[in-house]
């Protein structure tokens, strides 16, 4: 079954007021296009569970489509705080479910193995505990007496995630194979949407199967859209557009300059490669492209 | 490299390089360390150490490559240019908690955070006595929640020692110190805990029982009454007198300026008002 969509028709998938999962981790292998897509649909009462976070994150809160998020961390690191995403929590509008890293893992895990909880000791004596005492219970284990915390499961109903390449079935190939917690997200969900750098011939995964990261029946769509994790980066072919970052955050200082940023930068370009147009186009690409080795 | 030690005292040196120097020396050869996001110091102490005394020194970096060799500190402590020469890449996230939360491996995390209380709890999510209305929404607990509990041995590095980053008690306890202090984390079954706090202005430790952060040593030019200024509860001093913090070698600031961190990106987190 041919799996391959275009961006847009994959994006139409995701529902208002569903939970969604973003990959990636921080500035590595957001799936940026697909996040801009989302926006310019105009999806509302979304639930975002980001575990380590930024940009993405920062997007969706500005063109409010979200309700809540699920998060250990969203930041723009050395860069500072992610403006919108600040101003919404700590005006209410956007209601932050934090976690740990570790406690959003386990409650994956919970959700994908099809159990009650996942007990760990991470985060064990921590107010983060005490913020949600029904997912993240606090227990004692009756025959040794030790204290544990009870990680119960954390549904997902859909994984959006950016990779290297697919075959049109949605066989997946993250190559090199740094997936940072898109498996987590990718096992504990209903449907996955997958953006790739590259449609493949299937016969490259049948030649080269070790390289292979999700098989065709955990996809549920694929959309090939290159340099789909613009301004984050997708290793090793690019970085991230530290220049973008720092744009995004000094207009967001004024709302009239981030309207116009946006705008003309962000939401504005009907399609992914009007959005590099607007960003630099060639001259931005070939900056954040890392030599081959 | 085996000069560094005779190396003579810098007189030109910055309190960013005394900082990375105070911290490389509380990893040892053989030691497994690891650290969190935009972390300029602890890896410009990791590598200090490495190149110094702590060849073997095993470092992992919170993600990517394990045991990298980057031949300068990048703009990001999470990506790529940090996972040059790596010896593997860590596929996953997983992988890299199944190595942490085994209780025997990378023992000791270097981290920072904007609040520091007297007991060694810290914070990096909210500043504000509401937690749910907070004055200013931080980052994140992230991995900080999870390394405060796991028996790992923490390093604050704090480059603002302020009574707002050292505070009576955390506003929001993102990762588990000694808790309220004396044998608290021992008896919620908790191992390791908070070693030291390199800030800009001292370094300090904990007593051995109530767990309360002392002063172990004031940077040159700094005064104690400077320090317990900038301290918003009461520092506890030790019982002999208060010595100077050992300024850098010639050597190693001559490291961390020509090889280690030429761009400067270890001067990112100073001075930020916040």
């Amino acid at each position: 079954m041919d799996k391959v969509l275009k961006i847009e028709q994959a994006a139409a998938l995701v529902t208002d007021g569903s939970i969604l999962a973003l990959g990636g981790l921080s500035m590595n292998s957001s799936p940026m296009a697909f996040v801009r897509e989302l926006i310019r649909q105009g999806k509302k009462n979304l639930t975002l569970v980001a575990i380590v976070n930024g940009m993405a994150v920062d997007w969706l809160v500005a063109a409010d489509c979200v309700r809540r998020v699920i998060s250990g961390l969203v930041s723009f690191e050395g860069m500072g705080l992610a403006p919108n995403f600040r101003h919404a929590v700590e005006s209410g509008v956007v209601t932050l479910e934090e976690y740990s890293e570790y406690l959003l893992i386990a409650r994956l895990r919970a959700a994908a193995t099809n159990l009650p909880f996942i007990p760990t000791k991470a985060g064990l004596g921590t107010d983060v505990i005490g913020l949600h005492p029904e997912t993240t219970r606090l227990e004692t284990d009756p025959v040794t007496g030790e204290a544990y915390v009870a990680c119960t499961p954390l549904p997902v109903d859909v994984a959006i995630v950016h990779a290297h390449a697919a075959d049109v079935l949605g066989n997946v190939r993250v190559d090199p194979k740094l997936l940072w917690m898109d498996n987590e997200i990718v096992n504990a969900a209903a449907k996955t949407i997958v953006t790739v750098e590259t449609i493949v011939p299937h016969s490259s995964f049948i030649a080269e199967p070790h390289r292979t990261t999700w098989p065709r029946f955990i996809t549920d769509a694929v959309a090939e859209v290159p340099w789909g994790a613009y301004p984050t980066s997708c290793f090793p072919k690019y970085g991230h557009d530290k220049a973008f970052f720092s744009a995004y955050s000094k207009a967001a200082r004024n709302p009239e300059c981030f309207r116009t940023f946006w705008d003309s930068r962000l939401a504005g370009p009907d399609t992914h490669a009007a959005f590099l147009q607007a960003n630099g186009g060639a001259a931005t690409v070939n900056r954040i492209r890392r030599p081959t080795t | 490299m085996t000069d560094w030690q005779n190396s003579p005292a810098a007189e030109d040196y910055t309190v960013d390089e005394l900082m990375i120097a105070v911290l490389a020396d509380q990893f040892r050869n053989g030691d497994q360390c690891c650290n969190g996001m935009a972390s300029f110091i602890p890896v410009a102490a990791f590598m200090l150490a490495r190149l110094t005394h702590a060849p073997d020194l095993v470092w992992l970096p919170s993600s990517g490559g394990l045991e990298s060799r980057p031949d300068r500190i990048p703009a990001s402590t999470l990506e790529a240019p940090l996972w040059r020469d790596s010896i593997m890449y860590i596929e996953q996230y997983s992988d890299f908690w199944n190595f942490v939360l085994n209780g025997r491996w990378i023992k000791k995390f270097c981290v920072g955070a904007a609040q520091l209380d007297q007991f060694g709890n810290a914070n990096n999510s909210v500043i504000g006595d509401d937690y749910h209305a907070p004055r200013v929404r931080l980052p994140g607990t992230a991995g900080l929640a999870d390394m405060g509990s796991i028996g790992k041995k923490l390093y604050y590095w704090n480059p603002n020692h302020s009574p707002r980053s050292m505070v009576e008690k955390v506003d929001f306890v993102s990762a588990a110190g000694y808790l309220n202090g004396g044998d608290a984390r021992e008896r919620l079954g908790l191992q390791g805990g908070p070693q030291l706090v390199v800030s800009n202005l001292a370094v300090m430790d904990f007593h051995p029982t109530s767990k309360r952060m002392q002063l172990r040593s004031t940077h040159p030019d700094v005064s104690i009454g400077q320090v317990t200024e900038a301290t918003g509860f009461e520092l506890q001093m030790p019982e002999s007198a208060v010595p100077e913090t050992r300024p850098p070698t010639q050597k190693q600031v001559r490291l961390i300026r020509e090889t280690i961190d030429p761009d400067n990106m270890r001067k990112r987190e100073f001075h930020r008002k916040s």
